[in-house]
């Protein structure tokens, strides 16, 4: 059940170009003459020719949400965004898009932007003109250099990463930490060390198997609907994908498995190791490329000790891996919950193993080739980073620190100590729409233009099926007039640097223009004036590039013996997820209000165990329950679901802003404060789902937002035909798949 | 509503409905959605919130069970015996079925419900009183009634620039519920119209359709035998009209095509497809 | 064997002390009075001041989401359309197969009929979201060439409420117009001219009695198809949905069914408050309270013979839905509800049929009030059930009402009994001269027998009636 719907046709998509050039010929709409650059709100007086009132104009842009970079498509009315759908010309979006993306007009109409520029004066934050506030940067950076300057942002790529790259290079600085919650860093390190590419292709829509250790790929991951789309082929090819998960709380993508299996929490490695004992010993498929080590590690996991490690059982486990030869190709991939390990590499790089011994590289894992704008590509948020950092500023190793992008006052766990490290920092700015928890701690906020309003360029990370540079343009003018573009604003910091190479840009604008100018031919796709090119680039909002082929590598690296943690307490997983993700999007009321996909609470935190481990604990459903680790504790009520393992205690984020806003300030609780600072012993990434807890009851069932879902119910479908299930081999006869 | 309607029609309606409508209808609006593909993840139901101004009413209404999503995502456990959910968890996207013989539109007082000749059911704001028997009868129950004036709270400013204008902000006492986007319906047949061409499949597409990642829903014009829609609604032998169970019974009853409460005979417009798992 | 019947009403009754009787209870107020009528009048102001909360800031201050989108309201709409069924039965129906023991009654009990529908018409229009839109629903010439839908129950509702209340209404006046004589004979200042109009100048002329009677009988056989349409039409708000537990044929005669019984009940009650108070001892007898209490008896069977066919055919009809509900109702978190219903509804009537507890005050009274609550609550788990467990799972839950609602609901019953209290005083809640009928009458018969076996003659010859006498 496929065919795209072709809307292209149906859309006048428009683009925003240079003095006077129309299109000529061809089967593209007409574009239109518009004043660049103005940064000024604009008056609709005098509105544009094209420009019909009732009638929607469309322009291409790219989504900033999460990393994933979607392309999206605005709609806009009387110069005024207000919807936004996915771009079916990008390969990330292929015209889709989720919930993220679709709140981004909330972020942009936000009641609780800033907008004005901000100075710390006398313990607060007051408004101060840019002048002003440009005027202490021009200070404060002229006075720092080198290490003792740093940049601190989320994920960045395109060309605000190479203007932040050069900025760096100005300051004589290589302080770049990126941080980001949802990351796959530990992933990264195994691909680079086993593949030879930190973000090979992965291709689930040609696989017929996937086995997935926690990644919940359809949901908060690193591109959650380009993986939707390719899960949509999965499973509507000639022979329908089996997909099974293995985790120990129920995500999202857990939710549409076959076979949803619960392991204990770090363990995975375990049975990935059992897993690889059956594919060698048992079904003798070859074991080349494993060095001796692994190969003896290997044999020790018989089936019955891994298990019974595991608390999968026995019989499923030889079902699985057995189909996993006869489902070729296949794909098996570790997620979060697995790389945020104490052995998370050693962990991912198992799992990443049973890809080589199946195969699958080179079939469902494919080479990116080779982007050929090096500066262009992401620089990948992680929490090693954060680790880093907070190290560095408690040794007060830093002065000078711009924030951007990123929450770290609210991200950071406690234990890494980064209320100390921020006050020895002497100078922090934070780049920012919002006033998050970090901006509130910094002592110059910069207004900051939503992505809507701001112009840039994106290269997302995750590009399955071809490559491409997104796009991002305004949809509409400024909201408000003080607020500035990101690259806007590193394009002045780099003028206050390096005037003589970069005085010549009036804006971001100008140097995007200028940059697009200068890329080879190659990308420019026989347009036959930079113009054209430009106004191509803008109307369809992506940039394709021809990354060549390649074959990627297939190694296995050594990797520790997984050590299992039989201590008492349950382990605590701190699960981001789609809507909050890791608590950015708690200021969008459409994604607070959305329900929790599994466990359909809104507007609050919760935790989520299995009904057996809480009878034990005298917990009931929603009871109010106090959560301890060694570094703190957090009281909140607990929704009871099956979709736990026994020693697992989920805790969602997104909530416990102490800031941020109306609509996320106060709620919830934050889970992350109160986790371990431990870390993986390989990639110095924080180890954020090895954290043991104690769940003790302290209050009675009382109400919680939860979608009141079928009181009397009990989530079950009372035998009604509402959801209907059939077994595959009826659909292989009926629909012949 | 006029009498001379009544006792004319009367014939026709009730014949009408047992064969799939009694309007010489220009386009009948349905859906089909696979459950086998929809994964939960709420794209359409925030999409839906964009595109049809809806309020969001915050912690507590939502609690209060007042929350307005057009499109809600339900959420079933089946196998409850076991001790893991092992085929996952059950997603319906329930959103107005817009029945063909639709119990909500005979009960209104004041016929602020109808049927349009787009197969639609529609609900007029401004006829709307609010007594609210619509919503008690339908079986989906998937009409919403604007307890308070969300509009005062809703919408600070400057959210209020993301409203559609192409469709109203309800004030307090009316009902409202999923209306097929039939603003989009209007614009793209309207467009048709001064094209002097008929509607292309493709051309409507609802919000939640177009935003679901995984296609999992499939909005077309049953009337139109090459759109999408149609296709699947004949490849899985569901038909419009009422008394399917008794007269027009599937040949093949493996298929995974069905509608919601089939034996209330409402000849809802959704089909939906079973989800699929291997056991293994 | 010649049994000696207890007569409904002492024979010896002078006329005049009937009159006396009467009027005294329309005197000046006592202290109780007032503090009565100001504890409903507060009950009153509860429920503006609930409803004034409700109209500005929403229905939302109703406890009422979706899936449940009726509640109190609708609950308490049924029962007052339901109580307004007393009247109509004594008046009417009792009046054509001669019932003459509800003759000293039957005004206070039509009185309550009016104002029972006086009461339940408040609440359609406070439960809809747009109450000042309600006239749409009746059926005037708009200039929108648009008309309410004909096909709602609600419409239904509308034309047949405003009917009752109207014939009901009609009713009371035309029948107390020799009253209303008396009382403008007897009275002075404005009270006086107040009855000198709605007496419309009643000398009752021999003329006027044969008119007088004739219409009250049109309007007794008027009234009676009217009363159960009424509240047949009110069943098919639910009857004519799709829900389980309201799609049920026996709907219409089980909720005419209640209404009597509710109404019966509610004449039990006011009826030994005003022998109490008005010392109406002489006229609301106890053969009369006998003979009222075995007809709620006979309708409480009624009701629990309908209740059973309900749960026998909910039973063998094997509809899931519905025997799902059935079994929720008994077994759910409306169950306590559901319980006291059918015990007080069920079990309790069975009081009525002892001969010592029928004719105990006291005991009555409690039992009639609890009767009330039996129907109050069969209203309730008529509405609130099906909302809360309908065909999507999802889409269940369980209400029980908002402090707006309840308010409401509370100062309706202060609305009903400030009216009712106003009645009292202003107008004479004994029928007098059908009092007399009932006096006059058994006197004569009484007479004639004594003479005969004294004289051992036949019959006399029959005399000409003079004022008064019955036909």
């Amino acid at each position: 059940m496929s065919g795209k719907m072709n809307r292209r046709s149906f859309l006048k998509v428009m683009g925003w170009s240079g003095a006077g050039v129309a299109l000529t010929g061809c089967d593209m709409p007409t574009t239109v003459t518009l004043e660049e650059g103005k940064e000024e709100v604009m008056s609709y007086l005098m509105p544009e020719e094209y420009v019909i009132p009732g009638v929607g104009v469309w322009y291409a842009s790219t989504c900033t949400q999460c990393a994933a970079g979607c392309g999206i498509h605005g709609r806009v009315r009387e110069g005024r965004v207000l919807k936004l759908e996915g771009n079916p010309d990008s390969a990330v979006s292929n015209g889709k898009l989720c919930m993220m993306g679709q709140a981004g007009v909330q972020g942009h109409y936000n009641p609780d932007r800033i907008s004005t520029p901000m100075m710390r004066s006398g313990g607060s934050l007051t408004p101060v003109s840019w002048d002003k506030a440009l005027a202490m940067l021009e200070e404060k950076l002229g006075a720092v250099s080198g290490n003792r300057f740093a940049w601190f942002t989320g994920t960045v790529s395109g060309h605000q990463s190479a203007l932040l790259t050069n900025h760096l290079d100005a300051m004589g600085s290589t302080n770049h930490y990126a941080h980001e919650v949802v990351n796959n860093a530990v992933s990264r390190a195994v691909n680079q060390d086993m593949l030879g590419e930190a973000n090979p292709r992965l291709r689930l829509d040609k696989a017929k198997m996937i086995v997935s250790f926690g990644a919940d790929f359809m949901g908060a991951s690193q591109s959650p609907v380009q993986y939707s789309v390719q899960y949509a082929k999965f499973r509507t090819n000639k022979e329908r994908g089996l997909l099974v998960q293995i985790e120990s709380k129920m995500s999202l993508t857990g939710g549409s498995a076959d076979l949803w299996l619960a392991i204990k929490p770090g363990t995975e490695a375990v049975l990935a190791l059992g897993m690889a004992n059956l594919l060698l010993n048992k079904i003798k498929l070859s074991d080349a490329g494993i060095p001796s080590d692994v190969r003896t590690l290997i044999n020790s996991y018989d089936i019955s000790k891994v298990a019974k490690i595991t608390g999968v059982a026995g019989d499923r486990i030889q079902r699985v891996t057995q189909l996993l030869t006869e489902r070729s190709p296949s794909l098996v991939l570790a997620g979060a919950s697995v790389e945020g390990q104490t052995q998370g590499y050693a962990t991912t790089a198992a799992i990443m193993m049973l890809n080589h011994i199946l195969g699958n590289v080179g079939k469902t894992i494919e080479s990116a080739g080779d982007f050929p704008f090096p500066q262009l590509m992401a620089k990948q948020g992680g929490t090693a980073d954060l680790v880093a950092f907070a190290e560095a500023a408690k040794a007060k190793k830093l002065d000078t620190v711009i924030f951007h992008g990123s929450n770290p006052v609210y991200t950071a766990p406690e234990s890494l100590g980064l209320t100390e490290a921020m006050a020895n920092i002497g100078f922090k700015v934070a780049i920012s729409q919002f006033p998050d928890e970090t901006t509130m701690a910094a002592d110059l906020v910069l207004p900051m233009s939503s992505y809507l309003e701001d112009w840039g360029t994106q290269v997302p990370a995750d590009q399955a099926e071809s490559s491409a540079i997104q796009v991002q343009q305004p949809l509409m003018e400024k909201l408000n007039a003080e607020t500035k573009g990101f690259g806007d604003i590193l394009l002045t910091l780099l003028k206050q640097r390096k005037k003589e190479e970069y005085g010549q840009f009036e804006d971001y604008y100008a140097y995007l223009r200028n940059a697009f100018v200068a890329m080879p031919t190659s990308v420019k796709n026989d347009a036959q004036s930079n113009d054209e090119f430009w106004n191509a680039a803008l109307q369809t909002g992506v940039i394709k590039v021809d990354v060549g082929a390649k074959d990627l590598q297939s190694t296995v690296v050594s990797f520790a013996a997984p050590v299992v943690d039989d201590s008492a307490g349950l382990t605590l997983m701190p699960s981001p997820r789609l809507g909050l993700f890791d608590g950015r999007h708690a200021n969008l009321p459409w994604l607070q209000e959305a329900p929790d996909q599994i466990s359909k609470v809104v507007w609050d935190s919760w935790a989520e165990m299995h009904p057996d481990t809480a009878a034990k604990m005298g917990i009931e459903n929603l009871g109010l329950v106090k959560v301890s680790s060694v570094q703190g504790s957090v009281t909140l009520r607990v929704v009871l679901l099956k979709g736990m393992h026994a020693d697992a205690v989920a805790i969602p984020l997104g909530q416990g802003h102490e800031a941020y806003g109306r609509y996320a300030k106060g709620l919830g609780i934050n889970p992350l404060h109160i986790l371990d600072a431990a870390t993986d012993d390989k990639t110095g990434e924080l180890a954020m789902y090895s954290t043991r807890v104690t769940v003790k009851r302290v209050g009675p069932p009382d109400s919680l937002s939860i979608v009141r879902m079928g009181t009397g119910a009990g989530d079950s479908q009372v035998g009604r035909k509402l959801v209907g299930t059939v077994p595959v081999e009826q659909v292989r006869r009926t629909e012949g798949t | 509503m006029s009498l001379d309607n009544i006792l004319n029609h009367w014939s026709d309606y009730r014949k009408g409905a047992e064969e799939g409508g009694h309007h010489e209808y220009e386009h009948r609006w349905a859906m089909a959605i696979n459950l086998d593909l929809c994964t939960g993840c709420n794209a359409c139901s925030t999409a839906c919130y964009a595109e049809n101004n809806l309020a969001v009413v915050g912690k507590e209404k939502f609690e209060s069970g007042q929350a307005m999503h057009w499109m809600r995502i339900e959420r079933y456990w089946d196998q409850q015996e076991l001790e893991h959910p092992e085929q996952g968890a059950s997603f319906l996207p329930m959103m107005c079925q817009q029945c063909g013989a639709a119990t909500c539109e005979p009960v209104c007082p004041v016929a602020a419900t109808y049927h349009t000749p787009d197969g639609l059911n529609a609900q007029v704001y401004n006829r709307c009183i609010g007594s609210r028997y619509c919503s008690n009868n339908c079986p989906f129950r998937v009409r919403y009634f604007n307890f308070y004036s969300y509009y005062e709270s809703s919408w600070p400013e400057p959210m209020e620039q993301q409203l559609n204008p192409d469709i109203t902000v309800r004030d307090k006492g009316v009902m409202e519920k999923c209306t097929f986007c039939v603003q989009r319906i209007r614009t793209v047949k309207d467009k048709a119209f001064m094209e002097d061409r008929s509607v292309k499949d493709g051309e409507v597409v609802t919000a939640c359709a177009q935003a679901c990642p995984t296609s999992a829903i499939v909005f077309g014009d049953t009337m139109d035998e090459n759109s999408m829609v149609s296709k699947l609604w004949k490849k899985h032998q569901v038909e419009r009209g009422i008394y399917q169970k008794t007269k027009y019974a599937k040949k093949d009853t493996d298929l995974r095509g069905y509608r919601i409460f089939e034996e209330l005979n409402i000849d809802p417009s959704v089909m939906y497809l079973e989800r699929v798992r291997e056991d293994i | 064997m010649t049994m000696v019947t207890e007569k409904d009403i002492n024979e010896q009754i002078a006329w005049a002390k009937i009159n006396t009787d009467v009027l005294k209870s329309m005197e000046n107020p006592r202290p109780a009075y007032w503090i009565t009528l100001a504890v409903c009048l507060a009950m009153v102001a509860c429920a503006v001041l609930a409803e004034y909360i409700q109209y500005t800031v929403g229905m939302g201050t109703a406890a009422l989401n979706n899936p449940h989108m009726w509640d109190m309201y609708i609950a308490a709409f049924v029962f007052w359309i339901g109580m307004s069924h007393s009247g109509t039965l004594l008046s009417a129906i009792l009046h054509l197969i001669h019932a003459d023991w509800r003759k000293p009654i039957y005004r206070f009990a039509e009185a309550m009929t009016t104002f029972s529908l006086l009461t339940a018409g408040i609440f359609p229009m406070i439960h809809l979201g747009r109450v000042w839109n309600l006239y749409w629903v009746l059926p005037y010439v708009s200039d929108r060439g648009i008309w309410p839908n004909f096909r709602s129950p609600l419409v239904w509702d509308a034309f047949a409420i405003t009917t009752y209340l109207t014939a009901s209404m009609l009713f009371l006046f035309v029948g107390m117009i020799p009253d209303l004589a008396i009382c403008r004979d007897n009275t002075t200042g404005w009270r006086k001219k107040l009855y000198g109009i709605l007496a419309l100048g009643w000398v009752g002329s021999d003329r006027q009695w044969r008119h007088f009677r004739k219409i009250y009988l049109l309007m007794a056989c008027f009234l009676i198809p009217l009363a159960v349409s009424v509240h047949s039409i009110v069943s098919a708000d639910f009857a004519m949905s799709i829900m389980p537990g309201w799609h049920i044929t026996s709907f219409p005669p089980y909720f005419v069914a209640g209404a009597l019984y509710s109404g019966c009940a509610a004449i039990i009650t006011l009826f030994i408050l005003l022998r109490y108070f008005f010392r109406f001892e002489d006229y609301m007898t106890l053969p009369i309270m006998e003979k009222t209490a075995k007809l709620t008896f006979a309708i409480a069977m009624v009701w629990t013979y309908l209740n059973l066919i309900e749960f026998a055919s909910v039973w063998y009809g094997h509809d899931v839905y519905n025997k799902e509900l059935l079994i929720a109702k008994a077994t759910g978190a409306y169950a306590w509800i559901f319980w006291t219903m059918l015990f007080c509804g069920s079990v309790l009537p069975f009081a009525l049929a002892f001969r010592k507890l029928r004719r105990h005050m006291p005991t009555m009274f409690v039992v009639s009030l609890f009767l009330n609550l039996g129907m109050f609550f069969e209203r309730w788990m008529i509405v609130a059930p099906t909302l809360s467990m309908s065909h999507e799972p999802h889409q269940w839950d369980i209400m029980y009402g908002s402090i707006v609602e309840w308010a409401i609901v509370f100062g309706s019953f202060g609305w009903f009994g400030m009216l009712f209290l106003i009645f009292v005083k202003v107008f004479p809640s004994v029928s007098m001269y059908e009092v007399k009928e009932m006096v006059f009458h058994r006197k004569r018969s009484a007479g004639e027998e004594d003479l005969a076996r004294m004289t051992d003659h036949a019959k006399p010859a029959t005399q000409t009636t003079g004022g008064g006498g019955g036909a």
